[in-house]
């Protein structure tokens, strides 16, 4: 696949300087040679939302931790934000909401907001106000002078996104960001993604949640095993499985034969026809071979894999079952070839 | 270069304003941890009483009373001890001794146990995310920890500071030298749990190790207290055969003299080596008493109050002329001691303790540095 050989080792897709995040064989062997990382390599567009995608224990969150300096990699070539990873003044212009946050249950959300943007070097009048406007972005500002303790994880969900998003940051990274928090709040949180893009800052999004990563992404890159798998738009990941559906009214004529058969709709004399691959040529031929046959074009269509299907058919291998995932499967691969 | 050089390279700094706003925001959460936290306001409300409790007894030239109660105990007045020194030594004795030195630092103790575990447990991820080092975000927290010891202390000694105004008519400041000696002692103490609660993210675990090497290092300044006493108390007796030798005149009585010298000679360097192998092990280890024992020293305590020594004291000679061993007056030898111990330099008492300190400061910033999370 075209954009699996972009990820992992060929050339950059975008001129560097267009690029937030540009990695190059980041690699992470935890104690026990346990090896998280095999060699990742990525590409993050400056303003775009990027969605990382993969099953438990792809590496998603160890590459995520090694980019906010939480862990540190075994090897890593590459950019933030023009700088290498882990220059710590550049980690000022960096958001990071974590997956399983625990922010002080003792500070209300307005001091958490706040005490994150003194974290991030902001004085005080800058936090204050920063601080004030995004509890009202993630309607938070009434609940705002109550201890988190006291919060749902919903709202907690919404403090934390405040918090990463405190210090006006040019590149957000949020581990699973609506994790929690109830639909209405989930197409909010969209909505400041969403707005934060067109800001021209660039999201970097970790979830599970394959419908929403779909409603918002530019790109998405999934991994597996420690590998980035494929990564690009969706369209482009998903052009190989791009197909047209014409549906006719008539008998199928035998013109229509290379193209495969047709099948009846179960709607009168109605049918369709798939073509497999996705040149318009065909698609083009196939209609002037209908029309040449007298059969009436009742409608093209073209259909795709969804980010779903794509998905499920990177991690599961040919007997259906999920793809080894994880480090711990790693290991447990590694021994079993060890003991052959 | 190799590949990971490119991580985090060591030009890559914040400046100290910039330094100063991350320290200063994890202080002002550190005091909102303790606001929160209802221990904290226990042992404050615990200051006021031991406090209260001190101003409640009263001593007069007819001895001394609580509440208002006279308490026959003879010889017990201002003649003995003057108001002033009475409070002083309630405060230090009692207050600091007790209270400050051992419960309040123990409460200091549980109170804070938790804030390493929890750093090491998830709080630390969104401050690693942040434009802090490793090094500064352990020891700051470390510094954090200190708060509650450091307004602990401050409300003692603030509350010390009037009890000595207003029931001895003296307003002695010293007493305020309290604060960073206290301090200092809880951070011999908390620089291990903070390392140990850390590394075994474990609250619990945290307070049992820390409160056995208390008692490692309470052992071990009893047994350097018990050699250091028995050096010198055969050394005054040394001193004492001497003095009797030289006036010695029979051939029977110098031999016996010079025996005795002899077995005291050995006794001396007995206690001697046995006193030096205690202070080398003591000077590596944190010195809570001494830094306790040092507030003593700033509030000109006299180590005199009490009873005379004996000073005529000497080598006892039975009817045949032949000396017999006598032991050195046990209150010549306090003082002594006393004397010995206010020779032992401020540098040496925290100097060594801090480095101490830092070096488990110091693997405690090795293992943060080198660990993921």
């Amino acid at each position: 696949m075209v954009a699996t050989a972009q990820a992992d080792h060929g050339p950059r897709p975008f001129p560097a300087d267009e690029l937030a995040v540009d990695l190059t064989d980041v690699t992470k062997v935890y104690a026990g040679r346990v090896e998280a990382l095999r060699g990742v390599s990525m590409a993050v567009r400056r303003g775009e939302i990027f969605g990382l995608l993969g099953p438990n224990g792809a590496g998603k969150s160890t590459l995520v931790k090694i980019m906010a300096t939480i862990v540190r990699p075994t090897t890593a070539r590459g950019t933030i934000l023009g700088q290498p990873v882990g220059h710590r003044p550049t980690l000022a212009r960096i958001g990071y909401l974590p997956e399983h946050h625990r922010f002080p249950k003792y500070l209300t959300g307005r001091q958490c907001v706040e005490f994150f943007g003194a974290m991030n070097l902001m004085r005080r009048a800058a936090r204050r106000t920063s601080a004030e406007r995004l509890l009202e972005v993630v309607g938070m500002n009434a609940w705002a002078d109550r201890r988190i303790g006291t919060y749902s994880k919903g709202m907690q969900q919404r403090v934390g996104l405040a918090a990463a998003l405190v210090n006006d940051p040019d590149f957000v990274m949020l581990d699973e960001p609506t994790d929690g928090v109830d639909p209405v709040g989930r197409s909010e949180i969209r909505d400041v993604l969403i707005r934060m893009r067109d800001e021209g800052r660039t999201v970097f999004l970790n979830s599970h949640l394959l419908g929403e990563v779909e409603l918002v992404c530019d790109r998405v890159a999934i991994m597996l095993k420690g590998r980035v798998e494929v990564q690009g738009s969706l369209a482009e990941l998903t052009q190989d499985s791009r197909r047209w559906t014409i549906e006719f009214e008539g008998e199928p004529p035998a013109s229509l034969t290379p193209f495969g058969p047709a099948r009846s709709t179960g709607s009168g004399t109605r049918h369709l026809i798939e073509i497999s691959q996705g040149d318009l040529a065909l698609v083009q031929d196939a209609i002037d071979r209908l029309r040449a046959a007298g059969c009436a074009v009742a409608g093209v269509h073209e259909t795709r894999e969804s980010l779903e299907q794509l998905f499920l058919r990177l991690v599961r291998d040919v007997d259906g079952r999920a793809a080894a995932v994880g480090a711990a499967n790693v290991v447990a691969a590694q021994r079993k070839e060890a003991g052959r | 270069m190799s590949a990971f050089d490119s991580y985090a390279p060591a030009s890559a700094r914040v400046t100290i304003a910039d330094a100063a706003v991350q320290s200063w925001a994890m202080l002002v959460a550190a005091y909102r941890e303790l606001n929160a936290r209802k221990l904290f306001w226990v042992a404050l409300a615990l200051n006021a009483v031991v406090i209260l409790a001190m101003a409640a007894v009263g001593i007069d030239e007819n001895g001394i009373s609580v509440l208002g109660w006279e308490l026959p105990i003879p010889g017990l007045t201002t003649a003995l001890f003057p108001r002033a020194d009475f409070y002083k030594l309630m405060i230090e004795s009692l207050g600091v001794g007790i209270w400050l030195g051992w419960l309040s630092t123990i409460l200091a103790l549980l109170s804070t146990a938790s804030m390493f575990p929890d750093l090491a447990a998830g709080g630390v991820d969104t401050l690693l995310s942040k434009p802090i080092g490793r090094a500064r975000l352990f020891l700051t927290t470390f510094a954090c920890g200190l708060l509650f010891s450091t307004l602990q202390v401050a409300t003692f000694s603030f509350l010390a500071f009037l009890l000595l105004g207003l029931r001895a008519d003296t307003w002695e400041p010293g007493v305020f030298v309290a604060v960073p000696l206290i301090a200092l002692l809880f951070s011999y103490l908390f620089c291990l749990q903070a390392v140990v609660g850390f590394i075994t993210r474990s609250a619990v675990a945290s307070v049992i190790v820390t409160l056995l090497f208390w008692i490692l290092v309470f052992a071990v300044d009893t047994g350097e207290t018990i050699t250091h006493f028995q050096r010198v108390a055969s050394r005054l007796e040394l001193e004492m055969v001497d003095a009797r030798l030289a006036k010695m005149q029979g051939a029977a009585g110098r031999e016996s003299g010079e025996r005795l010298r002899t077995e005291t000679v050995e006794r001396l360097g007995n206690w001697s080596l046995a006193n030096d192998i205690a202070l080398g092990i003591k000077t590596a280890l944190p010195k809570t008493n001494e830094t306790a024992d040092l507030v003593r020293r700033a509030l000109a305590i006299s180590a005199g109050i009490g009873p005379k020594p004996d000073d005529e004291r000497e080598v006892r000679v039975d009817d045949s002329g032949i000396m017999q061993r006598t032991r050195a007056d046990r209150r010549r030898v306090e003082l002594e001691v006393r004397k010995e111990l206010d020779e032992r330099t401020v540098w040496w008492v925290v100097g060594s303790s801090l480095a101490f300190e830092a070096f488990v400061l110091g693997i405690g910033v090795w293992y943060f540095r080198r660990r993921d999370f």
